[in-house]
């Protein structure tokens, strides 16, 4: 078995398999020779609450990327304004993240978190 | 470190902070190739109640890479579920745990192993369990036993995730106090200090500690490009590292006392070869580096290139590097670093060995999975003539410390350039310790690390 000296409860059998490794003077040592964009606001909401902020808003650009199918709606869903002059938002649920750009969303959401 | 806490936004999540990986042909079965990521590092093992356990919030994965693209062909993913028997008591155990099935075992976690291929996710096995932490005589009386079970095989395939002895050793206390290594603390400039009057052994900063692995042993073929290509063959190689991602969200409801997460999963750390994050990297990147794959690695090729402890070895110890000082100070890229590290030892560089895919600049673990294991092992791996320790991957005992150590003060250079005559330093320097220097030792078969520490002995 080639890897006994390391075993388990033989500490004695490793140490003499060991690379010795002595104290070294100075001498020794020199004389040897080598071998070898900010986020601006992030506003969690139960999707009762965020939906239909969202329906309500003007037409939005959206991006979608998501490593699972569409959120069930029982889970919740978390809003990051990123840009509230731009309208910037990134919309979390499960695990999707989906880009919005709608500035009047952004701003109705900025404007209830003061 | 290895890898434990390297970069400031990780060391604040200890459950996806990824310590060390190995990747070896395995001792006692030729044909397999064993994968280990350690996780959750310098786990005190008294810990309790709520003792240490994997992150049910966090996907871990072990990735191959077997066309040399720094990408990951083969995933091995891991997530796991926690139960709790008995939300009404206080204990981790009711009673002691003679079983996996034990109904004095109170908070118990499961796992699901999937393995994604060519973007297909195929389950190999759900619901394993993993054993408790080892907690004391009464609580866990035969913990080799326990954690025997949790060794699970899923067609020809192993694999088990839980406690285990810390195999990795290192001198923590002096590296991190300005690399004053003990063995040649002597010689160490010590700001006028005079803190050392003689040299010492090294101390285990890493002993007597434990970590959570993830363990899988596959067989060969399943991972290489071909079957059984030869040792000379680049389609021998894979690359290896481990990754853990969280989901970009996290809230904390207040309401409920828990967080709740949301959104895709994103890469929060990774690692491939020991001591990359930790040394290589500069503090402002390392938070970085850890969100990307190692095809991204072009990005950070100057620190491999111009190593910043290379720098400061010639300048913390006066006199005893002078050649990697001139070799320092003329400027040349470090490109045996770079073959050691980013690319693979590619043919004709050190006779009758290669562990290279390509010209890809990525910090894997590159493992020539047809060189068979050593019958004698040297933990100096191959600067130690051992052609199947680090960097040809990594097993469980390898000294990387003291290998890193060497390579960095200039063993490596004339791998690459043969005028150059290394310090005689540099084949010597090393932080003092041994596969002795860990208590519980390592096993001889499948996970390969120790029993882990139990609570009620340390600390003693």
């Amino acid at each position: 078995m080639p890897w006994d000296d390391y075993l388990e409860g033989s500490p004695a059998d490793a140490e003499s398999l060991a690379v010795s490794q002595p104290a070294m003077s100075r001498r020794s040592m020199l004389r040897t020779t080598a071998g070898a964009g900010a986020a601006s606001l992030i506003a969690g909401a139960a999707l009762g609450t965020a939906a239909p902020a969202v329906a309500a808003a003007r037409p939005a650009k959206r991006a979608r990327s998501a490593d699972s199918p569409r959120p069930a709606s029982d889970e919740q869903v978390v809003v990051h304004v990123r840009n509230a002059r731009s309208g910037e938002m990134d919309v979390f649920a499960g695990t999707s993240q989906t880009r919005l750009v709608d500035p009047d969303l952004a701003a109705r959401l900025v404007q209830a978190a003061r | 470190m290895s890898s434990h806490r390297e970069a400031p936004e990780i060391s604040q999540d200890p459950v996806a902070d990824s310590t060390d990986v190995y990747a070896f042909v395995s001792p006692d079965r030729p044909g397999m190739v064993t994968l280990i990521a350690n996780y959750i590092p310098l786990q005190e093992p008294a810990g309790g109640p709520n003792f240490y356990e994997f992150g049910d919030d966090v996907l871990y994965d072990i990735n191959i890479d077997n066309t040399g693209d720094g990408r990951p062909d083969i995933i091995y993913q891991f997530r796991f579920t926690t139960r709790t028997r008995n939300e009404d008591t206080f204990l981790y155990n009711t009673g002691p745990i003679t079983s996996l099935r034990s109904g004095n075992w109170n908070r118990r976690q499961f796992y699901t192993v999937t393995r994604i291929q060519h973007g297909k996710a195929q389950v190999l096995g759900s619901g394993l369990a993993c054993p408790p932490c080892n907690i004391g005589p009464l609580s866990t009386p035969n913990y080799k036993a326990l954690a025997a079970e949790a060794i699970h095989t899923l067609g020809d395939i192993k694999v088990f995730a839980g406690q285990r002895a810390e195999g990795f050793y290192v001198d923590l206390g002096s590296i991190f106090d300005l690399a004053d290594l003990r063995p040649f603390q002597t010689l160490h400039d010590q700001y006028g200090f005079h803190a050392f009057s003689k040299n010492a052994p090294g101390a285990n900063g890493t002993n007597r500690l434990n970590v959570h692995s993830i363990a899988i042993q596959v067989p060969n073929w399943q991972l290489t490009r071909t079957r059984n290509p030869s040792a000379d063959d680049p389609r021998a190689v894979i690359g290896v590292w481990t990754s853990a991602c969280r989901q970009k969200v996290r809230l904390w409801d207040a309401d409920n006392g828990r967080n709740v997460d949301s959104g895709p999963f994103r890469q929060v750390s990774r690692l491939g070869n020991p001591l990359v994050n930790e040394v290589l990297i500069p503090l402002g990147k390392k938070d970085r580096w850890n969100t990307l794959a190692p095809a991204e690695d072009k990005y950070f090729a100057e620190y491999f290139a111009h190593p910043g402890l290379a720098g400061l070895l010639p300048v913390l110890y006066p006199g005893v590097f002078p050649k990697l000082a001139g070799l320092v100070k003329s400027g040349q890229p470090r490109a045996d670093l770079e073959a050691i590290l980013l690319t693979g030892i590619p043919h004709g560089i050190i006779p009758g060995f290669q562990n290279s895919m390509g010209s890809t600049l990525a910090d894997m673990l590159r493992l020539n999975t047809a060189i068979p294991p050593a019958h004698s092992p040297h933990i100096l791996g191959l600067i130690g003539g051992d052609a199947a320790g680090f960097p040809n991957g990594r097993r469980v005992f390898d000294d990387v410390v003291t290998i890193e150590l060497r390579a960095i003060a200039g063993v490596t250079y004339p791998l690459i350039n043969k005028s150059y005559q290394p310090d005689g330093a540099a084949g010597l320097i090393t932080d003092g310790l041994t596969p002795s220097s860990v208590s519980n030792g390592y096993q001889h078969s499948f996970p390969y690390l120790g029993t882990p520490y139990g609570g009620y002995y340390n600390p003693s």
